[in-house]
């Protein structure tokens, strides 16, 4: 009885200490956007596209540039 | 899938207002809005240090989760956008993003506020890419070109960085491995990575 009485108060007290999803998912309610690699630039490759963008992040490490990450 | 941030460098980054330059010319924001600012602690002081702040598109956008008109969208590259046409321009989103992004053009007198406008990520908005609507409600698509935002590109230091999150990160974490931290962060040795003169390496030595 006594074991019954302090799992129902552990679970009582333990109540609030789960995770809470911060993220609701509310829905858009406006306009469809068009997929940036949706043009002509593209043609729907994705895989390209994300290659485009990586190619110019790298660009911004210079230790790459430079030649100094062989080193 | 690409999950499109930005990292500033607070080490780096040297108050030239080139991001927001960049960012101001690059848009036409109008005047009144700043899609990115500077922000600098302990200024004219030691220590001092300055960061480029515009909206973080945070994967648990708060901005979002108030809206009461539900008009702001994650892209694909997780990217937060959101439909002018359906804003109203009641500030909740202000009030709620912790970095102050969202900024309202003053559209009236008496201080009536217009629709938001924030940092797109160069990356428009829920208009056809590269039309002239899209570039008068949101200012002009980059990411679609295939570039990364127009603030880190003209960063002349590279303090701020854009790009895919572990790429950046990536970068950001090979800095401060080579730099160092406290007193290898000055002087000639942290600026040209170590001379061959004595003179110049009393200080690391030291």
């Amino acid at each position: 009885m006594r074991t019954l009485f302090a799992a129902v108060a552990a679970a009582g007290l333990l109540a609030a200490c789960h995770e809470i999803p911060q993220d609701a998912a509310k829905p858009y309610a406006g306009k469809e956007d068009v997929k940036p690699y949706a043009g002509d630039l593209f043609k729907g490759d994705r895989q390209k596209f994300e290659q485009a963008l990586a190619q110019r992040a790298d660009h911004e490490n210079e230790y790459l540039r430079t030649g100094d990450a062989k080193k | 899938m690409a999950r499109m941030k930005f990292i500033c460098d607070a080490e780096r980054c040297i108050e030239c207002n080139g991001c927001t330059t960049a960012c101001k010319s690059e848009h036409e924001v109008p005047w009144g809005v700043n899609r990115r600012r500077l922000v600098t602690v302990n200024d004219g002081l030691p220590g001092e240090r300055s960061i480029s702040v515009a909206c973080m598109h945070c994967t648990d956008a708060p901005c979002m989760a108030v809206c009461p008109v539900d008009c702001f969208y994650r892209t694909e590259e997780q990217i937060v956008l959101h439909d002018k046409d359906l804003c109203i321009g009641c500030g909740y989103c202000y009030y709620a993003c912790p970095f102050g992004a969202p900024q309202f053009p003053q559209a009236g007198a008496f201080g009536l506020r217009g629709k938001m406008d924030k940092c797109t990520y160069c990356a428009g908005g829920p208009e056809e890419n590269f039309s002239a609507e899209e570039f008068r409600k949101y200012g002009r698509n980059r990411i679609a070109e295939g570039k990364l935002p127009a603030c880190a590109e003209m960063c002349s230091t590279k303090a701020l960085l854009a790009g895919d999150a572990p790429v950046i990160a990536k970068i950001y974490k090979t800095r401060v491995a080579t730099r160092g931290k406290g007193e290898q962060l000055w002087g000639w040795a942290m600026a040209y990575k170590g001379s061959d003169k004595v003179s110049d390496n009393l200080g690391a030595g030291a």
